[in-house]
Order: structure tokens, then C-alpha cells, then sequence
């Protein structure tokens, strides 16, 4: 098709050569701005990258060597020693793995149910008083965690008696107002006609949460898992405080007693280490497709 | 016998925005067994509140509703024997076809082989029968709205209640659903609600149309009846399209003035009414009822209407032509061989038996006896 002289003539005969059509041509500025992203992408992965590495490296070197914070890029030896070690030097060890799993877990489901229980409602159901309990518990956010740090333990040692116990470890997080939030955000997203269809085909208020809004809420739940369950792996502080046997102890609160006074044992903690991310992540991988999906879903919504 | 009954209903929300205001004030009317009803009027009016309420998923602030022979005021939505056909579908994304049909019966703990039988027999009515393997977002527009319908349909309910389910397809498609609903209700013989904002939609479905208007029935009748007889000048404007030109002006001496002119008035308007001097009146005159005077049938009463006209639309069936006249905006639909172009001065006529005539401070129709 030609324009001649004002008046479109359609020619079939027209060749056109295919180079020719939708050819781009970029601007060197363009190139040059690419270039620099990448740069500073590069620069950042190996920042991020870099102590992982250091890390795994490091474990596999002699127990004795590593504590001398010797680093080579590439590692000359290679020696499963720092492992026998970890796994050696307290008879608790597999007892440490099994407490953070199990705490994890169990903060982890109850995070999941009871966050979804309550997003629910909040987001969806209408009763007296909703948005005023949803803005004090927003409230509760704002206030850092080291406020609540004594009347806590006070609470869970003093008044409850649970020194020492999982159960000091798990009941105060056993649903967090973070988690509410996130899941209120996310069910809100769902539409409520939903919800009415399921009224009318005869599912009850419970049906409805179990049948409809859970499978819906799959990538919200699994991005909330991800961050409750990693948050409790790593944490150290509260573990620490509220237990006192060394069986009781967390992983990550075992790991610390490989820090003495005078030297830390840097290569059997880099293996405990790296077995203390394995959890994470096999999690984040079995969950990867929800968690992705969460993340992007969030991002749109905003 | 699956009548409806709406006895005084009213329902009040209370909004941040808004505060207290009635959705719904004082309603009452009666939808027959195996009527197809549609409820019309502008986003707000409380069509679709009416409907809810017929639901049970939402409750009336006061008054009765009976289904059948039931008060249902108390009762939840399964306990009413509804099906409902949602705007946006509403299928349950994480279900296959077969299993958002099946979900109702398996509420209702009916056996396996019964809900076979019936999402098979749904499925086959709607033409969905190679579909049901498949997840909603694999579907159409279209064949989601079989869908959503075929759910309703399994429950084999004594009232379907459809809140605006054409409005997310595509002209054509909804041209093609309008049909396949109405064909539906003819095979299944069930009562049918139907809430629209569209008045084609409603006047091609519905055997009587309820127009509402905030909050309010302003006339429930059959289509015919609704165009030819409406109860008040929102009604009349409501309906048609283009919807119906109307002029301010008063009575005087037994003539209409309207900005110096006079029109007579025709004998309809003296049974029954009392017109007096000086009484504000609005005339109301359709589109096709002004006609240009070279294509027009003999009309025995016609008066003449001067118009400059603005802009003339081509639908290849008629014209629509556009002028101002009185100090609003007219619309005619004349003959497509009419020869009148944008920027004519023409003399229309206009079909004084086909005028409407309403009394402009309440509105109400002149031309009919009673209300509604």
C-alpha cells in the first residue's frame, strides 16, 4: 500500500524487505545507561553473594585453619572436618535442629490459621467494632519489640511459670499483628461476591473460609509461612532469653556456644550453618510458586 | 408456587460518606410464578439491593418478604431455594467447571450420582458439556456466563436471581445471551428476577418491568405499557432511546404555551384530570414522533415544529436529527430518505396524539388515570 498524491493505492506486488520493518535504533546513551545497571546489579549480587560464599567455603576447610580468618577465593582444601566437629562437639546438637524445626513449625501453622482466621474477618465479615480493633491492633505494630521485652518475659517466666519450655518460646508468637495485617491485605483483594455465591450455594460461614477463601489465599499464606517460619529459625534473642538447659536450646542459640572467650570456632559454625539454612531453604523452594505469585499479586495491588 | 412478595420493605445503610440513607423506601409488589421480571433504573436506585434482599445476603431494615408461600425474613440464602447469577460470574477460580456446578449440591449432601446427572443435564442445556474439566480462567466471557448460569440452574431452585449478568460481555454477545435467557426461561419455567441498568436489556426480557428510582418503584408494568403509558416524567425519560424530548409550559386557556407558542390539547388529557390555568406542565414527545413532513405518514393531528438543524446521525435505517428548540435539546428520528442535512431550517412535524403530557411540579403523568 502507497500514499500517492494523497490517495491510498494498494499495490500487491510490493516487496518489502523484512530488515527493513520494526528496526529500533537505540540511542548510544541507552547502551551506556544498560551498561552502568548492570554494573552496579553485578556489584550488588557479589556483595549479597559474598558471605554466603565465605561461608560455605569456609566450612569446608580444616576446623583449626578457618579460626585463623584466613581467607583464599578459591579454597585449597577440602575437608568435611568442621562437620564431624559440629556435630561433634555438643551431644545436643541434632536436639538444637530439632527444637528450631519444631518451634518453627508450630509458630509457623499457628501463624497461618489463625493470621488467615482473623485477616478474614476483618477483611470480609461485618460486626460492631471491626475497624476500631483492627486500628488498635495496627497500633500495637508501632511499638518496638524491646518495650514489650520485660512485661513479656516477667509474664511468661514469673507469672506463667514456663521457664524452659516450648511453650514459652511459642505462645507469644503464636500469631503476630504483622501477619494479621498482611492477610487482611490480601483477602481484601478477593472479591466478596465470592463469598456471597458460596452463601447462596449453601456453604457454611466456616465452608466458606475452609473451601473458598483458603485455597484463594494460597500465595498470600505461603509468603506469610516464608517470612514467620525464616524470622523464627533465625531468632535468637527471645530463645535465648527464656531457656536455660542445653537441650532446650535453638539452633541458633547452639550455634553461639561455639564462640568462647578468647576464639570463635569459625569453621564448625560455618557448618552449622550452612545445615541451619537447609530448612529455609527446602521452604522456599516447595513454596517458591505461591511465594512469587504473592509478591507479584502484592505489587499490583500495592 | 414461587411467587415474590415485597410488603413495605425498606433497608437503610449507614455509610462513612453518607451516613444514614435509605437504599430501599417502602416498597410493595407482587412477582407472579414463573414471571420474568426485571427491575431497571440508574446505579444507586436500589434495584440491586432489592434483589439481595430477596437473597437473604442482605436483610430488610423493615417490612416482609415471602417466597412462595414463606415469610423469609429470617431465613438464610440456602434456606430459601435461590440461585443467583452474579455480575462479575463469582465462579470459584480454583474449581474446575464440573466442580463450581457440582459445589452447591455437595452443600446439600445430595449423592454423587445425582449431581452427575444434574450438572450433565445443566451442562447440556447450556452447551458447556466439553468445558467441565476446565478452570474458570481458561473460559470466555461467555462461557463463564453459562457457567454462572448452569450453577444456578443445578440447584433447581423456585426463583433465579440474575443482578446484571450480561453487563461485563461484549455488544454482540450480550445480544446473543439476551436471546439464550429468554429461550432459558421459556424451557425451565422458573420465576425470574432480573436487575439491569439497561433499558433494551429490560424491555426485551422482561414480561413486566419494575422501574425503580432512589430507592422508590416509580411503576411497575409490562414493557408496551411502560413505553406507551408512563407513570412520570422519570419513567418517560428512562425509557426509550433516544430517550423522549420534553418541553416546559403552562396551561392557558385551554391551550399548552410554551415560550410564546401555543399548543392545543388533545381530548386524552381532559378524561380524568383536572387541568387549570395556569398549572406548570412538561409535554413530552418520543424521538419517532417527530417526523419530517415530506416522509411521514398522514398524521390527522400534527402540529409544526420550526428547527435549525445542529447535527444530523446516519443510521442507515433513519436519521436521528439534533436541534435546540424552546431552550433544550431535541432528537427526532425521521426517514432515512429524508434529505435534511446539518445546518437546515426545517419545518418537523410533531404527532399531537402521540404527546405525553405530565404536571411539572410532581411529575406525574396527565395523560393516565391513577398512579402506577
Amino acid at each position: 500500500m502507497r500514499k500517492v498524491s494523497g490517495k491510498l493505492e494498494i499495490n500487491s506486488n510490493v516487496h518489502v524487505d523484512p530488515q527493513l520493518v520494526f528496526k529500533e535504533r537505540k540511542k548510544p546513551s541507552f547502551y551506556i545507561g544498560r551498561t552502568l545497571i548492570y554494573i552496579i546489579l553485578i556489584i550488588w549480587a557479589l556483595f549479597t553473594f559474598f558471605p554466603l560464599y565465605w561461608m560455605f567455603i569456609s566450612s569446608f576447610k580444616d576446623a583449626n585453619a578457618s579460626a585463623s580468618l584466613q581467607f583464599d577465593i578459591i579454597p585449597r582444601e577440602f575437608t568435611l572436618d568442621s562437620y564431624t566437629y559440629f556435630f561433634q562437639f555438643n551431644e545436643e546438637v541434632w536436639r538444637w535442629l530439632f527444637n528450631s524445626l519444631f518451634i518453627s513449625s508450630v509458630i509457623t501453622l499457628s501463624n497461618v490459621l489463625f493470621a488467615a482466621m482473623a485477616g478474614y474477618a476483618f477483611a470480609k465479615l461485618r460486626f460492631p467494632g471491626r475497624n476500631t480493633i483492627f486500628w488498635v491492633l495496627m497500633c500495637a505494630i508501632m511499638i518496638p519489640g524491646q518495650v514489650t521485652l520485660i512485661p513479656l518475659y516477667v509474664l511468661i517466666i514469673n507469672v506463667f511459670n514456663m521457664s524452659d519450655t516450648y511453650a514459652a518460646i511459642i505462645l507469644p508468637s503464636i500469631v503476630t499483628v504483622f501477619n494479621v495485617f498482611l492477610m487482611k491485605q490480601y483477602l481484601t483483594t478477593i472479591p466478596s461476591t465470592l463469598i456471597d455465591a458460596a452463601r447462596i450455594d449453601a456453604c457454611s460461614e466456616f465452608g466458606i473460609f475452609r473451601k473458598i477463601i483458603l485455597p484463594l489465599a494460597k500465595p498470600g499464606l505461603a509468603v506469610m509461612a516464608i517470612f514467620t517460619f525464616v524470622g523464627q529459625w533465625n531468632d535468637f534473642f527471645w530463645p535465648f532469653l527464656v531457656t536455660q538447659s542445653n537441650e532446650m536450646r535453638t539452633i541458633q542459640v547452639g550455634l553461639a556456644s561455639f564462640k568462647f572467650a578468647d576464639s570463635t570456632q569459625f569453621g564448625p559454625m560455618m557448618a552449622g550453618s550452612i545445615i541451619a539454612s537447609i530448612p529455609m531453604i527446602v521452604l522456599f523452594f516447595s513454596l517458591q510458586k505461591y511465594f512469587l505469585q504473592g509478591i507479584t499479586i502484592g505489587a499490583l495491588k500495592g | 408456587m414461587a411467587r415474590v412478595v415485597f410488603e413495605h420493605v425498606s433497608k437503610t445503610f449507614t455509610d462513612d460518606k453518607r451516613g444514614v440513607f435509605n437504599a430501599v423506601s417502602d416498597i410493595s409488589f407482587e412477582i407472579k410464578d414463573k414471571e420474568f421480571v426485571v427491575f431497571v433504573g440508574p446505579s444507586g436506585c436500589g434495584k440491586t439491593t432489592s434483589l439481595r434482599m430477596i437473597s437473604g445476603l442482605e436483610k430488610q431494615t423493615s417490612g416482609n418478604i415471602y417466597i412462595g408461600d414463606r415469610l423469609v425474613n429470617h431465613l438464610q440464602p440456602k434456606e430459601r431455594n435461590i440461585a443467583m447469577v452474579f455480575q462479575d460470574y463469582a465462579l470459584y477460580p480454583h474449581m474446575t467447571v464440573y466442580e463450581n456446578l457440582a459445589f452447591g449440591l455437595k452443600n446439600l449432601k445430595t449423592k454423587k450420582e445425582i449431581i452427575e446427572q444434574k450438572v450433565k443435564e445443566a451442562s447440556k442445556i447450556l452447551g458447556i458439556e466439553g468445558l467441565l474439566d476446565r478452570k474458570p480462567r481458561e473460559l470466555s466471557g461467555g462461557q463463564r456466563q453459562r457457567v454462572a448460569i448452569g450453577r444456578a440452574i443445578v440447584r433447581n431452585p423456585e426463583v433465579f436471581l440474575f443482578d446484571e449478568p450480561l453487563s461485563n460481555l461484549d455488544a454482540k454477545l450480550r445480544v446473543q445471551m439476551r436471546v439464550e435467557l429468554a429461550e432459558l426461561h421459556k424451557k425451565l419455567g422458573t420465576t425470574i428476577v432480573y436487575v439491569t441498568h439497561d433499558q433494551v436489556e429490560a424491555m426485551t426480557l422482561g414480561e413486566r418491568i419494575v422501574v425503580m428510582n432512589e430507592g422508590k418503584v416509580q411503576q411497575i408494568a409490562t414493557p408496551t405499557e411502560l413505553y406507551n403509558n408512563p407513570a412520570n416524567l422519570f419513567v418517560a425519560s428512562f425509557i426509550g432511546a433516544p430517550s423522549m424530548n420534553f418541553i416546559e409550559g403552562h396551561i392557558d386557556n385551554g391551550k399548552i404555551a410554551v415560550n410564546g407558542d401555543t399548543f392545543p390539547i388533545p381530548n386524552k388529557f381532559f378524561h380524568g384530570n383536572a387541568l387549570y390555568n395556569g398549572q406548570k406542565v412538561t409535554i413530552g414527545i418520543r424521538p419517532e414522533d417527530i417526523s419530517d413532513p415530506h416522509f411521514s405518514r398522514q398524521i390527522t393531528n400534527s402540529s409544526e415544529l420550526q428547527a435549525n438543524i445542529r447535527v444530523v446521525e446516519h443510521l442507515g435505517n433513519e436519521k436521528l436529527l439534533y436541534f435546540d428548540k424552546y431552550g433544550t435539546n431535541f432528537t427526532a428520528r425521521v426517514d432515512a430518505e429524508s434529505e435534511i442535512r446539518s445546518g437546515d431550517s426545517v419545518k418537523l412535524n410533531f404527532n399531537l396524539d402521540k404527546m405525553y403530557l405530565f404536571d411539572s411540579e410532581s411529575g406525574v403523568s396527565l395523560s393516565r388515570e391513577g398512579g402506577h
